[in-house]
């Protein structure tokens, strides 16, 4: 039985959603703010760690670096609206290129699984 | 043998240890994340050795070319050299050849360099003064083609650097630099593909090399050059250009005065949305001031550019 990963097609499946991915999550008024002044090729580098983790791809997941990375959004008023309007850009994502309904919900789980690094609690 | 050297310490690494923990091991504070070869936060660069290229995956053509590598998947099968990203480049020492003007605040100097100074159209270099005083310039030449290298300097009233490009410099003068630096430059990019320049003032010294080195290297696509100044005398080497795009079929230059109204007049990065069709398909160089380049290069992505085609160089005013 393959795994999440490898029935999303692994690297290269990354490597196609992260631009739709970022894309959707620059247009999206609830949370683009939280992107301005942000450096694109740093920030689609991890955009591409956060899909590859929630892909069920290899990863070496601590939840530190997740923390530090959002503590200043966090006291620019971050929380679970926003993190939810992401998980929803990335189940958009998902079905854009085809992918079957049970993946996306695997996929938004393992996205929902770091909210609490993310808000910090 | 020595496997793996850090600036110039050689680093104990066990049989199947990649660098970035043989380097933590060695108590360096390197920058790290994911440990998985995705974030990227861990990018090194091999000076002398070639990493694998399971270590590559995912960097640009560009920075393969540099010998940029990610630390936490790069265990070495030959020995490496590596420095960090933010290491000072190497100092060298050029000779002042020619000096000339391209418009009435844009001076062109010709420099000599040494065998060891080596470098690609695009990439930038700091010129410092006897007193010390550097600025980053791009590197409009082409070394396969020309002896010197090649800067175009904007002259600022009252800058440092301009007064003593103008004012003090002359041919025969030895100055030294530092660099080469940057990854923005032909590499990665297909030949058929349609190719786009874009930059305003000076930022199109970094495009003539990025453009004669696509021509020299048989780029076939479309190639499309456009130059935004605020006057025209700004748009400093148009008529070349034009007589370029007279003689090549798959070349076009599309010059923009800020100033001007009409036909040649306008905003640069307009002109780019309006007239840019293939965004997906296309590669771009995006060379200039910081409100041209991010803007230009979030409204490409966000009409559906890949980032991962737009390649793009800041000029950041002198501080």
């Amino acid at each position: 039985m393959p795994t999440l990963y490898e029935r999303l097609g692994g690297a290269p499946a990354v490597d196609a959603a992260v631009d739709i991915f970022y894309r959707r999550v620059l247009a999206d008024g609830r949370i683009a703010r939280f992107f301005d002044n942000v450096n694109m090729e740093e920030q689609i580098a991890k955009q591409k760690a956060f899909l590859t983790m929630a892909f069920g791809g290899p990863n070496k997941y601590t939840g530190k670096d997740m923390r530090e990375a959002h503590k200043k959004l966090v006291a620019k008023g971050l929380n679970d609206m926003h993190v939810d309007a992401v998980v929803e850009n990335l189940s958009s994502t998902l079905r854009q290129l085809g992918v079957g309904e049970k993946d996306v919900l695997e996929v938004a789980a393992l996205a929902n699984s770091v909210r609490a690094d993310v808000l910090n609690r | 043998m020595n496997m793996l050297t850090y600036r110039s310490a050689a680093i104990d690494i066990k049989p199947g240890e990649d660098v970035l923990s043989a380097l933590l091991r060695a108590e360096i504070d390197a920058p790290h994340s994911c440990r998985a070869g995705v974030c990227q936060t861990c990018l090194h660069r091999a000076v002398e050795g070639t990493p694998p290229a399971a270590a590559q995956e995912g960097l640009t053509e560009a920075q393969k070319a540099q010998g940029y590598f990610l630390a936490c998947v790069c265990v070495p099968k030959t020995p490496l050299t590596v420095i960090p990203t933010d290491e000072a480049a190497a100092r060298s020492e050029v000779i002042v050849r020619a000096i000339d003007r391209l418009s009435g605040d844009v001076a062109r100097l010709y420099l000599e360099h040494g065998p060891d100074f080596s470098y690609r159209p695009g990439q930038f270099l700091e010129l410092i003064t006897p007193e010390g005083l550097g600025r980053h310039y791009s590197i409009a030449s082409v070394p396969e083609e020309d002896p010197h290298v090649e800067l175009h300097i904007r002259l600022h009233r009252g800058g440092r650097m301009s007064g003593f490009v103008s004012e003090q410099l002359s041919p025969g003068d030895r100055l030294h630099v530092a660099g080469p630096l940057g990854t923005c430059f032909y590499e990665g990019v297909d030949p058929g593909q349609p190719l786009t320049l874009v930059g305003a003032g000076t930022g199109l010294a970094p495009l003539m090399g990025i453009l004669r080195d696509a021509l020299r290297r048989g780029h076939h696509g479309p190639i499309r050059l456009y130059h935004g100044a605020r006057e025209r005398a700004g748009l400093y080497l148009h008529d070349p250009l034009e007589a370029l795009a007279a003689k090549r079929e798959n070349f076009t230059y599309v010059p923009r005065a800020l100033s001007e109204p009409g036909f040649d007049g306008g905003d640069v990065a307009a002109a780019v949305l309006e007239q840019e069709q293939a965004l997906k398909e296309t590669a771009f160089f995006l060379c200039g001031g910081e409100r041209l380049v991010s803007r230009l290069k979030r409204d490409l992505f966000m009409k559906g550019a890949s980032l991962k085609q737009i390649r793009s160089d800041v000029f950041l005013p002198a501080n």
